[in-house]
């Protein structure tokens, strides 16, 4: 009785794992592609545009994450792509050493690897597909503020913390371009948030009671923005104090469609998709090589290399007029 | 060998055949394990673009499964006698996570050596255990309250600790050895991870000591009549927890090379599906360490399966459904152990129904 149990029990696995097997035999270049977390906005916006790099390309895509940001789950992940044989691994890394150990087994089975949106260690991938670099951030941020006011007049910054290091090395290259570009403008004080919305509004409110001939306030951390834009609005300022700066197109629409805040930077998340699956299959198909200096990706267009990066260049800027296009 | 004196007669029954070792529960268990890995096996596997066999046929796929479930595997072991006494350890998964940085704050920043660390790290997880234990003895608290505290006291404290940023990386590569490497051709966790369950096996099932656990957990009353030391074998069950979540944490360090505040997030949930699907009773009393190791296995083969079918590979959703199935096994097999008896409840009733 308890033999023919154990029996039926195999056949039906058996049977019915030949069912699903016959559904899958595929055999397109799979390229995988893993995210931070699989539900943020952030990365599914990515994957829009890795959607369609695949259907161009003509290769399987898979796409991954943890339901939470956890980096044990990224290497576990990582593992199990490596024994299904996947072609190329593409990562946006949560721990830059934890996930190497994974990636590094990954290259020794022949799999191609590179990053996007946060890298890994330098011997655990032969690209890192490098959304902005802190000069084009600093730069864009600069030129699109003055843009915002003429040319001329004071303006006041808003950091996430004043020893954070990208946060200084953006800092750093906005202030030069002030200075090689911008004579007539004057930066009268740098103040940090600490990250905090509320913060964020505060220190601006008091930058405005400070500084009466203020005409900008641009906030280089994400919840900076917003914060800025809470304390211009309050203060029955809108239109006269222009807010802009780094950050998320959701948590700022409410402030552009209101005319409070004129430009939110970032890059294209989409265009970030596309591209790291471009120069996937390239890696993978021995198109894209050490040394290359420009890459072509397939409707973008060409795009610069600076080393093992490879640059989406300019950041984005979202405004009134392109804002609701994007949802993260 | 004679057989002790003191051993109930049914556990002395001679061993005609390795099943009379299994209970009812675990045999059926096990049937459903070989139908999962055969199923998996011929539905996982596949020859890919280069012509290398790849997916669930693998041996590599087959070590890191064995790979993954140590961590979760260590705790469900943990967890078995707590749940025999009738009792419950909701903060193995967190201690894992406090035991994990503090491991990794004793080398890097206290510059202790790896053995030295690894050693004060075992002694943490007890005396955290410890803190278990004297609640739920000598304060008399609910175990499921006291254990719900720590589990929000431990992990808050690793994030305090690490001020829910810090990550200890850079380990040297002789420890890593014992998370990513293999030894004597099994991962070498899985060494560490057989042993303790070994252990277990034997404090549990050929020592009167740990046979009194399930009296504990059936009868404590009785258990106390009995002039057993009810409390501090209550104790010492709580102690071992927090010994073995230590020995999980350095393990789940080596193997990803980092202790970071969130280690071990969820795993006590999946060690005690593991282990009530094992056949532990969760009102204490009965429960075995080979259940809980076909516990572990049948969920751990069922997760890495799944990430192997083309199908699931497609949906990119193999997380969710291996959640979704975890949770549908447990619910069967708990429902298949009872319907036998269900079953014979209803069977003299329609023999002995008028026959037309």
């Amino acid at each position: 009785m308890k033999k023919s149990l154990l029996r039926f029990c195999a056949a039906g696995a058996v049977l019915l794992a030949t069912l699903v097997h016959a559904a899958a035999a595929d055999s397109k270049l799979i390229v995988a592609m893993l995210t931070k977390s699989k539900g943020n906005a952030y990365f599914i916006s990515c994957k829009a545009g890795a959607d369609k790099a695949a259907q161009e390309l003509g290769i399987q895509l898979l796409f991954d994450g943890p339901t939470d940001s956890n980096a044990a789950k990224q290497n576990e992940i990582v593992e199990n792509w490596i024994t299904l044989g996947v072609d190329v691994i593409a990562v946006a890394a949560e721990n830059k050493e934890g996930i190497s150990t994974a990636l590094r087994k990954a290259q020794k089975q022949g799999i191609k690897v590179l990053t996007y949106d946060a890298d890994a260690m330098a011997d655990a991938r032969a690209f890192f597909v490098n959304q902005a670099t802190p000069q084009g951030i600093g730069q864009t941020l600069m030129d699109e503020a003055a843009r915002l006011v003429g040319e001329e007049g004071e303006f006041a910054m808003i950091v996430g913390s004043l020893t954070a290091a990208n946060q200084r090395e953006w800092q750093k290259h906005v202030e030069a371009r002030l200075k090689e570009k911008f004579p007539k403008m004057k930066l009268v004080a740098v103040r940090p948030c600490d990250d905090l919305k509320d913060k964020a509004q505060s220190e601006a409110t008091a930058l405005l009671s400070a500084n009466p001939k203020l005409k900008l306030i641009m906030a280089i951390c994400s919840p900076g923005v917003p914060g800025a834009a809470e304390a211009v609005k309050q203060a029955g300022l809108t239109g006269k104090v222009k807010v802009m700066g780094l950050g998320l197109p959701n948590e700022n629409k409410r402030y552009v469609h209101a005319g409070v805040t004129d430009s939110v930077i970032l890059w294209n998340t989409g265009d970030l998709g596309y591209l790291t699956i471009y120069a996937g299959v390239a890696l993978a198909k021995d198109e894209l090589k050490k040394g290359a200096k420009s890459f072509k990706a397939g409707s973008l267009g060409t795009f610069a290399l600076e080393g093992d990066n490879i640059l989406l260049g300019k950041p984005f800027i979202f405004n009134q007029g392109n804002i609701d296009r994007f949802d993260f | 060998m004679s057989p002790a004196p003191h051993a109930p007669t049914l556990a002395n029954t001679p061993r005609r055949d390795w099943r009379a070792g299994l209970t009812r529960h675990e045999m059926l268990l096990l049937y459903v394990l070989i139908a999962e890995w055969l199923f998996f096996y011929f539905a996982g596997t596949s020859t890919n673009r280069r012509g290398v066999i790849v997916g669930f046929g693998t041996w590599d796929r087959q070590f890191d499964i064995l790979r993954h479930s140590c961590e979760i595997g260590l705790l469900a072991l943990a967890l078995t006698p707590v749940i025999i006494t009738a009792g419950i350890d909701l903060s193995v998964g967190s201690l894992l996570g406090l035991c994990a940085i503090l491991f990794g704050k004793l080398w890097h920043d206290a510059g202790l050596s790896i053995p030295v660390a690894m050693g004060l790290t075992l002694g943490i997880g007890a005396l955290a255990g410890a803190l278990n234990a004297v609640l739920i003895t000598a304060l008399r608290l609910p175990p499921l309250i006291v254990t719900l505290g720590t589990y929000s006291l431990f992990r808050g404290l690793a994030e305090a600790i690490t001020r829910g940023s810090i990550t200890y990386t850079d380990f040297p590569e002789n420890f890593l050895f014992i998370g990513q490497e293999r030894w004597l051709g099994l991962p070498t966790q899985a060494w560490i991870f057989f042993s303790v369950a070994l252990a277990m096996g034997l404090l549990l099932h050929r020592t009167t000591f740990g046979r009194a656990f399930r009296t504990l957990g059936l009868a404590p009353e009785g258990a106390l009549y009995a002039g057993l030391p009810v409390e501090r074998r209550l104790a010492l069950v709580y102690v071992l927890a927090g010994l073995i979540a230590a020995i999980a944490a350095i393990i789940y360090t080596a193997r990803l090379g980092q202790a970071k505040a969130d280690a071990g997030t969820g795993y006590e949930l999946f060690a005690i599906t593991a282990v009530v699907l094992g056949g532990t009773s969760i009102f204490g009393g009965t429960g075995t360490i080979p259940g809980t190791l076909l516990g572990v296995a049948a969920i751990a083969v069922l997760k890495n399966g799944l990430a192997c079918l083309p199908v699931v590979m497609r949906l990119n959703a193999a997380e969710e459904m291996s959640g979704l199935l975890t949770g549908a096994l447990l619910l069967v097999a708990l429902s298949a152990s009872v319907l036998p008896k269900i079953l014979s409840h209803l069977r003299p009733r329609r023999h002995t129904a008028p026959q037309p």
